[in-house]
């Protein structure tokens, strides 16, 4: 440890080291995730290592849990793991609920399917197709030709006016890192 | 009046309780349906008489320029005019009523399906495979195909991300649950134990096993 700096800064480097492990990454990613009403960017990294960690905390909860040790040291790994992965499944959850809701929207624009992964890209394909199946069949078969799209109200619409957005413009609550100063906001 | 009978059907939808599905109501549905072939039907022929409409004029006009009139066939040809524009204006009138009450039609029809649909995904959370008796007698067949091909698709994601998502929907406050078992279900092969599930039994299950049950109704959890 530093001896000739000062109590704030060893304070500022505990923090920066605590805001670089796996698990304030995940809480930042899922809180984001929650928070924002489209679909953030897939993070591959922090899931490929995850998975491997979660992979290692069962098998040591196994081994703890064969050998007999001190039943609480193996429940509060066993809470650990549950609650690791309870974030990671929520946080696919929430994004899985995301595409479901504006996947229209998403198929459409090149930079929010970037932000998918691969197998949501998948999931996000089949989805498109059994959702446009099932309202072909129920309803756009049976009207008149110009009005069969499932995007455009009728054939006379300049753009694809059916498709819902995700609203960019509702409020969030947003908690800053460091001390910004004050700024001006869009309405004074 | 236009459009009444598919605001009937939107009413009839926000009606039921949210998570809830009425019986599908195939009657109102195919009246609508009617209604939008109706409008078709008025909405053709008025588009061909504003074509034709739209073609006089421009032989007036054609007609006005390569002859040189004289003051009384001048009126004339604008009196002609006036009236051929005031027959085009309320066709085109008519053909906008049709064409606006069609896409309303249409808008009120799809948002019908597309909720319901909305409804049906919700339960594949919490339901794996089949739905029960008394949901699936309100879907229509189109519907229950859905649900089909939903799960499905949900099932080819979960196998490729290799993580069960229908499990922790709270967050976990305890690894190990108190259950009370509502139902009689049996031995059970649960994650590290064999268990038998008789009816009115508590058990101390691990979280993850027994919140199937929980979401299913079978099991209730025991928190005091």
């Amino acid at each position: 440890m530093d001896s000739d700096a000062g109590l704030g800064s060893t304070a500022d480097d505990y923090e920066s080291l605590l805001s670089t492990t796996d698990a304030e990454l995940w809480k930042s990613a899922w809180r984001n995730e929650k928070a924002a009403p489209e679909i953030l960017k897939y993070d591959v990294d922090l899931i490929q290592r995850s998975r491997q960690q979660i992979q290692l905390m069962e098998e040591m909860a196994d081994e703890f849990n064969k050998n007999g040790v001190d039943p609480l040291t193996v429940s509060l790994y066993q809470m650990d793991l549950d609650r690791t992965m309870f974030l990671m499944r929520s946080y696919l959850r929430t994004r899985l609920q995301k595409i479901e809701k504006y996947v229209f929207h998403i198929q459409k624009t090149a930079e929010q399917w970037n932000r998918l992964s691969r197998q949501e890209q998948k999931f996000a394909k089949r989805y498109a197709t059994d959702l446009e199946h099932h309202l072909d069949q129920s309803v756009l078969s049976k009207l008149p030709d110009q009005y069969r799209s499932h995007l455009r109200q009728s054939a006379a619409s300049e753009e694809d006016d059916m498709v819902p957005e995700p609203k960019l413009d509702t409020y969030v609550i947003c908690k800053s890192k460091k001390y910004l100063g004050s700024f001006q906001l869009d309405d004074g | 009046m236009y459009g009444r009978k598919a605001s009937e059907l939107v009413k009839e939808f926000a009606s039921c309780e949210p998570g809830q599905l009425s019986t599908f109501n195939n009657d109102l549905f195919t009246q609508v349906l009617e209604e939008c072939d109706g409008h078709l039907l008025h909405l053709q022929p008025l588009m061909r008489k504003i074509q034709d409409h739209e073609n006089e004029l421009k032989d007036c006009r054609r007609s006005e320029d390569d002859i040189g009139s004289s003051e009384d066939e001048s009126r004339k040809s604008e009196a002609e005019k006036l009236v051929i524009q005031n027959a085009l204006k309320s066709n085109q009138f008519g053909a906008l009523v049709h064409h606006l009450s069609l896409v309303r039609n249409k808008r009120c029809l799809m948002a019908y399906i597309h909720n319901r649909a909305e409804v049906i995904r919700n339960l594949g959370w919490m339901v794996e495979r089949v739905l029960p008796e008394e949901i699936q007698e309100k879907l229509s067949s189109s519907e229950e195909e859905y649900f089909k091909n939903h799960v499905a698709t949900l099932q080819s994601y979960t196998s490729e991300v290799d993580l069960q998502l229908n499990v922790d929907m709270v967050p976990p406050k305890d690894p190990f649950v108190k259950v009370r078992v509502l139902d009689d279900i049996g031995q059970i092969m649960l994650s590290d134990q064999v268990a038998n599930l008789a009816r009115h039994a508590i058990m101390f299950l691990r979280r993850t096993d027994a919140e199937q049950y929980i979401t299913q109704g079978q099991m209730e959890e025991l928190t005091s």
